[in-house]
C-alpha cells in the first residue's frame, strides 16, 4: 500500500517475503536479530530422553522451532570377520517434505547424507564398540541410530547431536547370550544394562549471515542467507572434537572466539541433558 | 621418534602434478603428493540442467570417485566440502545459466587425500581457464598419540593419530581460512599449531602450483611461436 508521503511502504510480514536479504541486514546493521536475540545468543534448547518406548534408546530435542526425534534400534549381527569383537554403530538422518518445504521426496538429499555422514564420523569415536560384544566372532549388537526431523527451522546439525547423544544415553540393552548348541541369542530383558558412552559431545553451530555477520544458531531465515557456517564441537571435558568450517572466509580469531562461546553453550546443554 | 618414512615432522611429501592429461575434457589436473594420488577433471561452462539452473551464476557441481568401491556417503560429504570451498572462488556470475563440473577422481590413497583432492581441483580450474577470485591450497596435520603433530601424514599416520586436522587458505586472504576440518580429541593450542603448520605448508604448495602453471603455459607459447 502507498503511503500519503508518496514513498512505498510494506506491512513486515509483507517486507520479510519480498526482500528478505534487506530485511535481515536493517536487524543485523544494528547488532541485533529478527527474532530479538543477540549475535551470541543460542535458542531455547529442551532435550527429552525415553521418547519412543518401543525402541531402545530415544530422544526429542528442540532448539527453538527445529525439532530432532532420534531412535536407536539395536540388533544382533555377525561380527565383521576383520573385527571379530566389535559391534556396530549406523546413522541415518531424514530430512523429508515434512519438516521443511525446501526438502524434496525421495532419496536423502546431498545435505542429509553429508550430515548422516558427519554424525557418524563424530559418533564412531565415542560409543565402545568392544562393549557391544555378545560373542566374539559369532553375535554383536548394532545400533542404528535414526534420526528424524520434524520441524526444520535452521540449526539442523547442532539438534541432530544432541539427540544422537540424548538416545545413546538412554540406550539400554538387554543382557544377551548365545546358546553355542544352537546358535540362538536369547535376550533377558529384566537384566538390561545402560551404554555407557566414552565421550559427550556438544555441538554449537555459527553462521556468516550475507558475508559479514557472523551468528550462532542461525534459523531458517537467517540460514537462507548464509555464505558460510562453523560447527564447533566440544566434549565433556571441554577439548575440542571437531572444528568444520565451510562456505565463505570466516577469520582465524572469529574463530577463536567461536570455540569460547561454544564452551558456554556447551553448559547450557549439558544442562537440558541433565 | 621418526615417522615410517623417515621424513621430518614438518616435511610434506614429494610434490608432483601434470596439467591437461585428459583431452576430452576443458580442463584437467593430476596433483600427487607421495603415494596419494588424485586427478581432476572440469567441464565447464557447459550446459545446464533445467532443475539447477541459476539466473545470475553458473551453477558447480562435483562429482568424488574413491579409489576402490563405488561412491558412498563419504564421498558425498568430500563432494559437498569441495563444493563448498570453490563456490565462493570461481566468479560465477561471468557464466550465468551454465554448469561447471568438477569430477575428482582419487588414484591412490595414502592419507591426507582431501587436501590432495582441494589443490588438484585448483589446478584444474586453472587449466580449464575458469575465472577465480583467488586459488585455494590445503594441507592436512595429524596430531600422533605422542603429542608430536605431524604434516601431511600417511594413511598409517592418520589411524593411529589423536587428531586430524586440514586447513584450505587463499593465496588473496592470509589471515582467514577456506576451509577448516579438524577432527578427534584434541586443544585450542594443538589447533592453532596445526593451522600454523598447515598456512606454512600450503606457501609452499602455492609455488608449487605456481611453477606448474607458469611451465605448461611456456610451453604452449613456445609451440605458438
Amino acid at each position: 500500500m502507498a503511503s500519503t508521503t508518496g514513498q512505498l511502504t510494506f506491512a513486515i510480514e509483507t517486507f520479510k517475503r519480498i526482500h528478505p536479504v534487506e530485511f535481515q541486514r536493517r536487524f543485523l546493521s544494528q547488532q541485533t536479530r529478527h527474532d530479538g536475540r543477540a549475535f551470541d545468543e543460542f535458542r531455547n534448547t529442551q532435550v527429552v530422553k525415553g521418547t519412543i518406548s518401543t525402541a531402545h534408546g530415544s530422544s526429542t530435542v528442540r532448539i527453538g522451532n527445529t525439532t530432532m526425534v532420534c531412535g536407536i534400534k539395536a540388533e544382533v549381527s555377525e561380527p565383521d570377520v576383520s573385527r571379530p569383537n566389535e559391534g556396530f554403530l549406523t546413522t541415518n538422518i531424514d530430512l523429508s517434505p515434512m519438516c521443511s518445504a525446501s526438502y524434496r521426496p525421495g532419496a536423502p538429499s546431498e545435505e542429509a547424507q553429508v550430515c548422516s555422514e558427519h554424525l557418524f564420523r563424530l559418533f564412531s569415536g565415542c560409543v565402545d564398540l568392544a562393549a557391544l560384544c555378545i560373542e566374539k566372532g559369532q553375535a554383536v549388537w548394532a545400533l542404528a541410530a535414526d534420526v528424524v526431523c520434524l520441524k526444520s527451522d535452521g540449526n539442523i546439525m547442532d539438534a541432530a547431536i544432541i539427540a544422537l547423544l540424548a538416545a545413546l544415553e538412554d540406550v539400554q540393552l538387554p543382557q544377551a547370550s548365545l546358546d553355542s548348541v544352537t546358535g540362538v541369542v536369547s535376550a533377558d530383558k529384566t537384566m538390561a544394562k545402560r551404554l555407557q558412552l566414552q565421550r559427550r559431545l556438544f555441538p554449537a553451530s555459527f553462521s556468516l549471515v550475507d558475508d559479514a555477520y557472523l551468528v550462532a544458531d542461525a534459523d531458517d531465515a537467517e540460514e537462507r542467507l548464509a555464505t558460510g557456517s562453523l560447527l564447533v564441537v566440544l566434549d565433556g571435558n571441554g577439548k575440542l572434537a571437531n572444528v568444520w568450517k565451510r562456505g565463505s572466509f570466516i577469520g582465524r580469531d572469529a574463530i577463536a572466539r567461536c570455540v569460547e562461546e561454544a564452551q558456554a553453550r556447551r553448559n547450557a546443554v549439558a544442562k537440558a541433558l541433565k | 621418534m621418526t615417522r615410517p618414512d623417515r621424513r621430518e615432522t614438518s616435511q610434506i611429501r614429494a610434490l608432483h602434478c601434470a596439467l591437461g592429461q585428459l583431452n576430452r575434457a576443458d580442463g584437467s589436473a593430476q596433483f600427487s603428493a607421495g603415494n596419494t594420488s588424485v586427478i581432476c577433471g572440469i567441464y565447464g561452462p557447459v550446459d545446464v540442467k533445467l532443475y539447477d539452473e541459476k539466473l545470475d551464476r553458473a551453477h558447480i557441481e562435483v562429482k568424488f570417485r574413491p579409489d576402490i568401491g563405488v561412491p558412498m556417503t563419504k564421498d558425498k560429504w568430500n563432494e559437498s566440502a569441495i563444493r563448498s570451498t570453490f563456490e565462493r572462488e570461481i566468479i560465477g556470475q561471468m557464466h550465468p545459466r551454465t554448469l561447471v563440473q568438477i569430477n575428482i577422481q582419487v588414484r591412490q590413497n595414502d592419507g591426507s587425500v582431501d587436501a590432495a583432492a582441494i589443490n588438484a581441483t585448483t589446478l584444474a580450474l586453472v587449466d580449464a581457464g575458469i575465472p577465480l577470485r583467488s586459488m585455494v591450497a590445503a594441507a592436512t596435520c595429524a596430531v600422533c598419540a605422542n603429542g608430536n603433530i605431524v604434516i601431511d601424514p600417511t594413511q598409517e599416520e592418520i589411524s593411529k593419530a589423536q587428531s586430524t586436522h586440514t586447513f584450505g587458505f587463499s593465496n588473496q586472504q592470509t589471515d582467514s581460512p577456506a576451509y577448516v576440518d579438524s577432527r578427534g580429541d584434541f586443544t585450542m593450542d594443538q589447533y592453532n599449531s596445526c593451522y600454523d603448520m598447515c598456512a606454512t605448508a600450503t606457501e609452499r604448495i602455492f609455488a608449487f602450483m605456481r611453477s606448474a602453471i607458469e611451465s605448461k603455459v611456456s610451453k604452449e607459447s613456445l609451440n605458438e611461436a
